[in-house]
């Protein structure tokens, strides 16, 4: 196969990706989960970490985030990605801190990827003050 | 031998199943796809191809030069040995079932597999969802014995090519079901949608390429239960559609954990299980899946004692 042949080969397949890509976003494929309730973001919490068992719940107002306690001391931060929702224990390299309104939780450095979590909570400051002093 | 690739021939039926999975999704299922993380796995099938054109040489001159010193010659027209090709299909399926074993089972492999991974979708898109950097592990090596044994590698590549092929619409949730016979000697949508799943149950499990006799002789099948809905992805989901973050996330972690390692547990951080850690603080696969076992048992004893303390009526005694 010669380097043209290649070169077109390279340049069909990438249109076809991003047409594929195209048609899915225009046929309006995907979802927006929301978590609706406590109970939800407690199943959602067991999915990321099996057996994580909250005992103090938070859900954001847009109910695309919640912040999730056990008895034991360990926070964990959820967050919608796509159809999904994804989640992090939260360590002593994690913070916290206040907007109006709200709270932008830092899992830390090593999960640069992950992103900080804004949430739009009533009990902001209560769970700030908890994630900065793991 | 004429120059035939199974998988480039069969991309257009890829995209055409592509094509008619989103429709049947748009109609049935609208949260199988996410137009972004479909974005990312097909942008990791051409990325693979790219790799494979560009690291690809050295495991076919290890495999030629390999196959100067085969026990057994099928002769200069070995092409023309018919009963050659299925049974070239068949042991390099088992060999597939191996080298994708050690791909969940040792860190090294799982580095470039967890892409495969990586994707909380199940759909035919995250078929293509291929690694960059499987040339960088010893995949290899599994392979080697059927050159010696005296496979041309060409014949091994191109029934390699159609395990590929084969592999590509069992990546569904649109089928449930196969017929019972096929489902009990052939890798289907509900065998490998286990696979994916990082439910405690599912974890390291149905390994299969074609077929999933492999998994019931080697004790890693494990059915799909219509009880238990399927979670898809990786124990910690990325969060991220990031494309080079999804390659090379593993490779990253590894190298940081054995760079951090006291020395003697260096070649472990390499060698041994996803999720190991010398100081005990992760979990592997069996770990989660023990916990679970062990919270079910909990579960299960705690309904009998009470069920034991409120009878609805003394067994010694009619109602």
């Amino acid at each position: 196969m010669t380097d043209m042949m290649q070169f077109w080969m390279f340049a069909g397949s990438l249109a076809t990706i991003l047409a594929l890509f195209a048609l899915a976003r225009g046929m309006k494929l995907g979802g927006k989960p929301s978590i609706d309730g406590e109970d939800t973001a407690k199943s959602i919490a067991d999915q990321v970490e099996d057996g994580f068992e909250a005992n103090r719940v938070s859900i954001s107002r847009k109910r695309d985030a919640a912040l999730l306690r056990e008895s034991a001391g360990r926070i964990m931060v959820i967050k919608r990605h796509g159809g999904h929702f994804a989640g992090r224990i939260l360590t002593s390299r994690a913070s916290a801190h206040e907007e109006v309104d709200a709270i932008v939780v830092d899992p830390g450095s090593a999960e640069k990827q992950f992103g900080p979590v804004r949430l739009s909570l009533d009990d902001a400051a209560s769970w700030a003050d908890a994630i900065n002093r793991l | 031998m004429p120059e035939f690739s199974p998988t480039q021939v069969a991309v257009p039926l890829f995209v055409v199943a592509i094509l008619a999975e989103m429709i049947w999704s748009r109609q049935r299922n609208p949260e199988a796809y996410e137009p972004t993380d479909t974005l990312v796995s097909l942008t990791f099938g051409l990325g693979s191809t790219i790799a494979g054109a560009l690291f690809g040489g050295f495991a076919l001159s290890i495999f030629i030069a390999a196959y100067e010193y085969r026990l057994f010659d099928f002769g200069e027209e070995w092409w023309a040995v018919w009963w050659a090709w299925p049974l070239a299909f068949v042991l390099d399926d088992l060999k597939y079932y191996w080298v994708h074993r050690a791909g969940h089972r040792i860190r090294w492999m799982w580095a470039a597999h967890v892409n495969h991974h990586s994707s909380q979708h199940y759909n035919l898109s995250t078929a293509l969802r291929q690694t960059w950097t499987g040339s960088f592990t010893f995949g290899l090596l599994f392979a080697l014995p059927l050159v010696f044994a005296g496979f041309h590698p060409a014949m091994l590549a191109f029934v390699g090519g159609f395990n590929l092929v084969y592999q590509f619409w069992i990546h569904t949730e649109a089928i449930n079901k196969m017929p019972r016979w096929f489902e009990a000697v052939m890798n289907t949508p509900s065998h490998h949608r286990v696979h994916h799943a990082t439910n405690p149950r599912y974890l390291d499990r149905n390994y299969a390429g074609v077929f999933i006799v492999w998994d019931k002789m080697f004790g890693t099948f494990e059915p799909e239960r219509d009880d238990e809905t399927i979670r898809y992805g990786i124990i910690k989901q990325l969060g991220s559609f990031n494309l080079l973050w999804s390659v090379f996330h593993e490779w990253i972690g590894m190298l940081g954990d054995i760079w951090h390692a006291p020395w003697r547990y260096k070649l472990s951080y390499l060698l041994r299980e996803p999720g190991w850690s010398h100081d005990g603080s992760r979990d592997t696969s069996d770990a989660i899946r023990a916990r679970w076992l062990q919270r079910q048992k909990s579960a299960a004893g705690s309904d009998k004692k009470v069920a034991d303390q409120n009878p609805i009526a003394d067994t010694t005694e009619p109602a």
